[in-house]
């Protein structure tokens, strides 16, 4: 692939400006160069090219010095992110460093950031469903936040679009609540997976087991290269086969000849033109030298990964906008949702124990949304729904440390597969909630003496209703499926566990409650886009990220239309 | 004074307040470092000495490769050299003096020294009275959990280090770096032995 150009200093003035190069900045990238606008992407970390920039992808543990531990020198810089338990040594240099971008918990809140080029797009879990009116009409419907500007035929068009080009596994099954992507054949279930599923859709009208949709090339797709099986996606695929910006939308967007990204730019603020009303660029600052520098452009969409992009509108501030760019709601910053994380059940499975599988599968089943469907049963405890997420497996040596014996037999015996162990843990949809909310926090500065976010955001009565509800049926379906040990579950992770931060910039029909307009342009300022989590308006219980790519996709697209019409 | 030297010293300390050293004991000290065939980057001699034994123990020589074959308890020093803090260094040596200590006082030795029927019970009762890992999702646990305890933690250090070992991962255990495929249900003839990765 070829080398980028990161001298974006030659020339201070460009079409576009994409803050960010993870999932929806990669995507918005790609389009914009390829409508031939000179477009130059702000990275506020590394270049990380792929392949070249992935030294872990090809160790084994004994490759090693320390087979995957970290020194306590790089576990101190992830007292935040290290929570989550995803931090090793093979790819410890993908997560941020928390010392250099502290933040405030004013209610427990982990916050999981990749300040890289490709941004979390390297560590994502690539589980890719299509949302559905069921979502978009959910607002409007029972009255929580405010009603969507779109519908699924507004974004329809655009799924397609992205998955053609970004490449998504799955099974087709016509459901109404998760429709159908554009699919790739489908990874395949093994033997536990497959009777498990028998059972709970013979036992569960209406509740359907699926293997996992998921942003892997199963077959080659336009010079990447399918999934090797070998499970090691955090550290950077060497043949491309997941999705990420830095395979797939920023070599398409350098091969245009349009992309300059310049790495190591902290964006301060989005620079606002009074007298033409609308932004004329932004202000970043040198990560190494600590320069101040203003870039130029016609349009520029905030990709920095939600909870970032909404703290750069809110340090934009102008006459116009005293309280933050676009933020003539009072709505910036509010309303922040997750998914909830680790609850549900997991037990034991007997009957094939003379069997086994080949390959480490970075996919499981999906169990999709049951609960308050249109025309299903209704709950009196709790709107919304969940699904859940989980997958089977045979024990290895690990389990020996538990098992009460030692010696030689009981070494050779570790040597074989143990018992099949079967799993699911749900995702709650979060509500939209005024008071769960970020804010700028001038007292606590980062590394540059930018000031930080302080989080304040937490489940409430409903969330943890659908919890209990998807612990309990997860029981109940692990049961009826004939399994063995079972045990239930609920860590009560706070808020940030799910990483998939959603909402404080939302779309909306209304400018006087939401801060971006149905093609995720702010209210007020129509040349700046916001396409990542933060444009948000509801959760869904489903798995955001191509969601974000059909909207930067859409809005990209229509920034290039309205710039030709000369409405920017 | 460094830092393994403090350390050493405030495990003897330990070890003093645990059960004085007798001139024996010292001497038994000074007789065991002929047979430590290796040289701990952290670890006091007697330390590694304990740990070597704990691992013969734990995984013998069979058929196939024991934990001392493929330096499994070489590779527990150097996990306690670079992956430990200093408080977390502090808490192994003195667990390990504790470890021993008890093995005193029940057996009349310290571990390395036990007959096989004594580290046999030694380990049963260790095993009887150590709670177990949780289970875990993701990487995470889930259910119920409580300290597992000093024994439990090293005997599961001690299985990650050997079945992690270039000769085990490779040569025993079913090694596949580039599957190519993924199939779900084969009969566990066609492999033989768990996947190493």
């Amino acid at each position: 692939m070829a080398n980028f150009n990161i001298d974006a200093d030659k020339n201070l003035t460009y079409d576009a400006i994409v803050i960010g190069s993870g999932i929806s900045g990669g995507w918005a990238a790609k389009e914009l160069c390829e409508a031939g606008l000179k477009t130059l992407v702000l990275e506020r970390g590394r270049i990380v090219e792929h392949v070249v920039d992935y030294p872990t992808m090809t160790l084994d543990p004994w490759e090693h010095d320390l087979r995957g531990g970290l020194t306590p020198e790089q576990k101190a810089k992830h007292p935040k992110g290290g929570r989550s338990g995803f931090i090793g040594a093979m790819n410890e240099h993908f997560h941020a460093n928390d010392l250099e971008n502290p933040y405030t918990e004013v209610k427990p809140f982990m916050w999981v950031r990749a300040h890289q080029m490709g941004g979390r797009s390297l560590l994502w879990g690539k589980q890719t469903y299509r949302w559905s009116d069921l979502d978009f009409e959910a607002n409007a419907k029972d009255g929580h936040g405010v009603d969507w500007p779109i519908r699924y035929k507004d974004l329809a068009p655009w799924y397609t679009h992205v998955e053609k080009f970004a490449g998504i596994s799955g099974e087709a099954l016509g459901l109404p609540q998760l429709p159908d992507s554009h699919f790739l054949p489908p990874m395949e279930l093994n033997c536990v997976e497959k009777h498990v599923k028998e059972r709970i859709e013979k036992d569960f009208k209406g509740r359907n087991m699926i293997i996992g949709r998921v942003a892997h090339l199963t077959e080659p797709l336009k010079g990447r290269g399918k999934c090797q099986y070998r499970n090691r996606c955090d550290r950077g695929c060497p043949y491309g086969a997941y999705f990420s910006s830095n395979a797939v939308t920023l070599p398409a967007a350098n091969a245009t000849g349009n992309l300059t990204i310049r790495p190591f730019s902290i964006v301060q603020s989005v620079v606002y033109d009074e007298q033409k009303g609308k932004a004329s660029g932004v202000r970043i600052i040198d990560a190494e030298t600590s320069e101040e520098i203003v870039y130029k452009a016609k349009i520029v969409f905030v990709n920095a990964s939600t909870l970032s992009t909404t703290q750069i509108l809110l340090n934009s501030t102008s006459n116009r906008f005293p309280n933050g760019l676009g933020n003539d709601s009072g709505e910036l910053g509010h309303n922040l949702m997750d998914h909830t994380y680790r609850v549900g059940a997991m037990g034991t499975v007997e009957g094939f124990e003379d069997q086994y599988y080949k390959g480490r599968r970075p996919n499981g089943i999906y169990i999709p949304r049951y609960v308050n469907l249109k025309d299903g049963p209704q709950s009196d405890k709790f709107v919304r729904g969940f699904g859940f997420q989980g997958g089977g497996g045979r024990s290895g040596w690990g389990a020996g440390s538990n098992q009460e014996a030692f010696g030689g037999d009981f070494k050779d015996r570790l040597m074989k597969p143990g018992p099949w162990e079967f799993f699911i843990t749900g995702f709650s949809e979060c509500l939209p909630y005024h008071e769960n909310q970020v804010y700028l926090n001038k007292d606590v500065l980062d590394k540059w003496g930018q000031p930080t976010l302080s989080i304040d955001a937490e489940w409430k009565a409903n969330e943890l209703a659908l919890n209990d509800q998807a612990r309990q049926d997860a029981k109940e379906m692990l049961e009826r499926a004939g399994l063995k040990d079972i045990m239930e579950f609920d860590n009560k992770h706070e808020m940030g566990f799910g990483i998939h931060e959603m909402g404080t910039a939302r779309m909306g029909r209304d400018p006087k409650t939401s801060v971006l307009n149905g093609t995720n342009q702010v209210h007020g300022c129509a040349n700046v886009f916001v396409t990542d989590g933060a444009c948000m308006t509801s959760s869904s219980c489903v798995n955001p990220s191509l969601t974000y790519m059909a909207l930067t996709a859409r809005a990209a697209n229509h920034a290039v239309s309205e710039l030709k019409k000369q409405n920017l | 004074m460094n830092r393994r030297d403090a350390l050493k010293k405030s495990a003897l300390a330990l070890g003093a307040a645990a059960g004085a050293p007798t001139l024996l004991s010292l001497l038994q000290a000074c007789a065991k470092t002929d047979r430590l065939t290796w040289t701990p980057v952290f670890l006091s001699e007697d330390q590694a000495s304990f740990i070597s034994s704990f691992v013969d123990f734990l995984l013998p020589k069979t058929e196939t490769p024991g934990g001392l074959d493929v330096k499994t308890d070489v590779f527990i020093d150097l996990m306690y050299a670079k992956t430990y803090d200093e408080a977390g260094q502090n808490q192994v040596v003195a667990d390990i003096e504790k470890f021993n200590a008890d093995c005193k006082a029940k057996f009349g030795n310290v571990f390395a020294e036990l007959s096989p029927e004594d580290k046999a019970a030694c380990f049963k009762e260790h095993e009887a009275n150590s709670p177990k890992f949780p289970k875990t999702v993701w990487g995470g646990a889930v259910g119920p959990r409580e300290p597992v305890g000093f024994y439990r933690s090293l005997k599961s250090t001690a299985l990650w280090a050997y079945f992690s070992s270039e000769e085990i991962g490779k040569n025993l255990l079913s090694y596949d770096p580039i599957p190519g495929e993924y199939r779900g249900c084969m009969p566990l003839s066609e492999v033989g032995n768990t996947w190493s990765l």
